[in-house]
């Protein structure tokens, strides 16, 4: 079966900052096609709680936004995967939007994913990111008006990240025909689709693949690691285990 | 002022991730009609008449205003409405819409208590069901308002993440509805949070100012300065709202000063130490780090124990409409003290640091200018905090009692 492609996610900072880097290698090593590397916030309003506990304990053994860039840095000497910063917008507002995104360029990031700032509440997010010639993903939901939906085609972002179950990360999704038939739409804009919430299993990924351009594994990756502290295991190893399984690579 | 605005200058806004704009947009298109329904409207102040208690009594307080010799101090007793405090006004008019717009399901915040008390005790009367997110810690501390969320029917969801206060039950307030919109509503507590909700926390707290400003009228008061306290804001900005257009009288709003400056000890925002952010959907004014991580805050009242200020607020906080100063923990507990003993009446901690500035206010006049203080609750539900403040000894003497006699 051909290789699926991936994009996995990684709280910076967590449960190391070292472990975080290991664990971003992991999964490129495991055949990660993308790498979305969130900066912990301690209010991450459209994280589930694994994700938010995550963050938390980033935060409180220190996670500064100068280690996330250097994470960055050094990941970007390691690999050619595209790495996305997801973050919230009080991040960026604290350093200001300008340097965030000259920082984010600087470190060799490839987009940024930041969904409380979406198009018509973006501080000027969009236009600053357009000017530096850094891509904005925006993230979407299934069930989304139509206007909103159009409106966001228009822009022509280069990806789009489209979450396929209503509420936050976390649970697994059920993939049914509307949402088949909402990714398709999107699809055929010609767009590159990233599709995550609940994803999990390789069923899902197999399903979804022909639809999209990759699929997205977030909380599940949270639980592995979390899971691997707790019992003592080889948290990168499990991660690549568990990535290379998803994307068929082996 | 308009209905609906959105923005007060750069504050407010919706800054929300695409899964909660739905139900967002739908909740500003059913206020924007519902304040112009004059069913609805005959229906909230019904509601608050026969249910609330309202009007709430405005008292020339007499014996303060002597004892301290300035102005005339005026206090909008506002903690006489049913639960103790003016939570419910709003707490009413949006569990009237959510009704309205066919919703089944209530579910809101709660830090202190008094928000999830006055929602849990509206969802009983209106046959809704209502689920109140209150942060472990908080359950902690507010254990007989648990006891009566619960004694209304209400489920009360222990919130384990983050700081586990009131913070993060907003959080996980937020999720919940990001799923249940179809049959729930998100009954937020504060003049904050993404738009429409500023608007519409103020506009059904907005009867407070209503009353005081007829009132007023009534007895000819020459009313110099309006002064409240400042979490979210919500008994400020429905105090202030009929007033906010004009140039007077003068509106003051009284912050945390906490145990002191230092970050961690205080909640003031507004007198130089909060910063202009975007956090939990809404533009305003934060106490965060240099990397934009929210800090810990610290109050005597767990009211005005937050990070953030409603958007309307801070911008009326910039361009210097509402000036805002700052009472600490003490001299909110002196004010309390003051009010008891020269009135008979109990402010809760929160209002207590709207009675302390006011104190201070009202020696800047002289008789016959008047100063009114909102006293947005009354002081019941703090008495496992103020009497271990004020009478330790006598209070653990009395709780070791109860404990080996139950």
């Amino acid at each position: 079966m051909a290789k699926k492609k991936l994009m996995t996610h990684l709280v910076a900072g967590y449960p190391t900052l070292e472990e975080s880097e290991k664990i971003a290698l992991a999964m490129v090593s495991g055949g990660s096609a993308y790498l979305e590397i969130q900066f912990p916030f301690s209010d991450p309003i459209a994280d589930g709680p694994l994700i938010q506990g995550a963050c938390t304990e980033a935060i409180s053994s220190g996670f500064t936004q100068d280690q996330g860039f250097s994470l960055i840095e050094r990941l970007a000497e390691k690999t050619d995967v595209p790495l996305f910063i997801m973050t919230y917008a009080n991040l960026v507002m604290a350093m200001g939007i300008q340097s965030f995104v000259q920082r984010s360029k600087d470190s060799g990031a490839a987009g940024l994913i930041i969904p409380d700032l979406p198009y018509d509440y973006d501080e000027g997010l969009y236009k600053i990111c357009s000017e530096m010639n850094m891509p904005v993903i925006p993230v979407l939901v299934q069930g989304i008006a139509d206007d909103r939906l159009d409106k966001i085609l228009k822009l022509e972002p280069e990806y789009i990240y489209a979450a396929i179950r209503k509420g936050i990360t976390g649970q697994k999704s059920s993939i049914d025909k509307s949402t088949i038939d909402f990714l398709d739409k999107i699809s055929r804009s010609g767009i590159k689709v990233l599709a995550g919430f609940g994803i999990r299993e390789r069923d899902q990924v197999n399903l979804l693949s022909p639809h999209i351009h990759s699929s997205v594994i977030g909380s599940a990756l949270v639980e592995i690691i979390k899971n691997s502290i707790e019992s003592e295991e080889d948290c990168s190893e499990n991660v690549r285990k568990f990535v290379l399984d998803l994307s068929g690579s082996c | 002022m308009e209905v609906y605005n959105d923005y007060f200058g750069q504050f407010g806004g919706r800054y929300v991730a695409e899964n909660l704009r739905g139900p967002l947009d739908q909740l500003e298109i059913h206020f924007r009609n519902a304040m112009s329904d004059s069913d609805f409207l005959k229906e909230i102040s019904d509601f608050g008449k026969e249910y609330i208690g309202r009007p709430t009594p405005l008292l020339f307080a007499e014996n303060a205003s002597r004892a301290m010799g300035g102005g005339d101090i005026y206090i909008k007793l506002e903690g006489l409405a049913n639960t103790g405090a003016h939570k419910i006004n709003n707490a009413a008019g949006q569990a009237i819409l959510a009704k309205k717009m066919g919703k089944t399901r209530i579910i809101a915040e709660t830090g202190a208590g008094q928000h999830g008390v006055a929602t849990a005790a509206v969802c009983a009367r209106l046959g809704l069901k209502c689920r109140i997110y209150m942060g472990s810690e908080d359950i902690k501390r507010q254990r007989p308002n648990v006891f009566l969320m619960e004694m209304f029917g209400a489920e009360v969801f222990p919130v384990d993440s983050g700081s586990r206060t009131l913070k993060d039950a907003v959080n996980e307030a937020l999720r919940d509805w990001a799923s249940t919109s179809d049959e729930t509503h998100y009954l937020i507590g504060s003049a904050l949070g993404p738009s429409p909700y500023p608007d519409m926390v103020r506009e059904f707290q907005s009867v407070i100012g209503k009353e005081v400003l007829m009132e007023g009228e009534k007895r000819s008061l020459n009313v110099k300065a309006m002064v409240a306290c400042v979490g979210g804001g919500s008994n400020a900005i429905g105090f202030f709202e009929p007033f906010i257009e004009n140039e007077t009288p003068r509106l003051i709003g009284a912050e945390a000063g906490g145990l002191g400056p230092e970050e961690g000890k205080h909640a003031a925002r507004m007198t130089g130490k909060g910063k202009t952010g975007i956090i939990q959907g809404y533009k305003s004014k934060f106490l965060y780090d240099k990397d934009g991580q929210i800090v810990k805050t610290h109050s005597i009242s767990a009211g005005l124990d937050y990070p953030g200020i409603g958007p309307q607020l801070a911008y009326l906080g910039t361009t210097g409409r509402v000036e805002f100063t700052e009472v600490n923990d003490e001299e909110a507990l002196e004010a309390l003290r003051f009010f008891a003993l020269n009135e008979g009446i109990i402010f809760a901690l929160e209002s207590a640091h709207a009675g302390a500035a006011g104190l201070k206010i009202a020696s800047e006049y002289s008789p016959g200018e008047a100063v009114i203080i909102n006293m947005s609750g009354r002081g019941d539900k703090d008495i496992f905090i103020t009497a271990k403040a004020l009478q330790k000894d006598k209070w653990f003497e009395f709780l070791n009692e109860e404990t080996a006699n139950g």
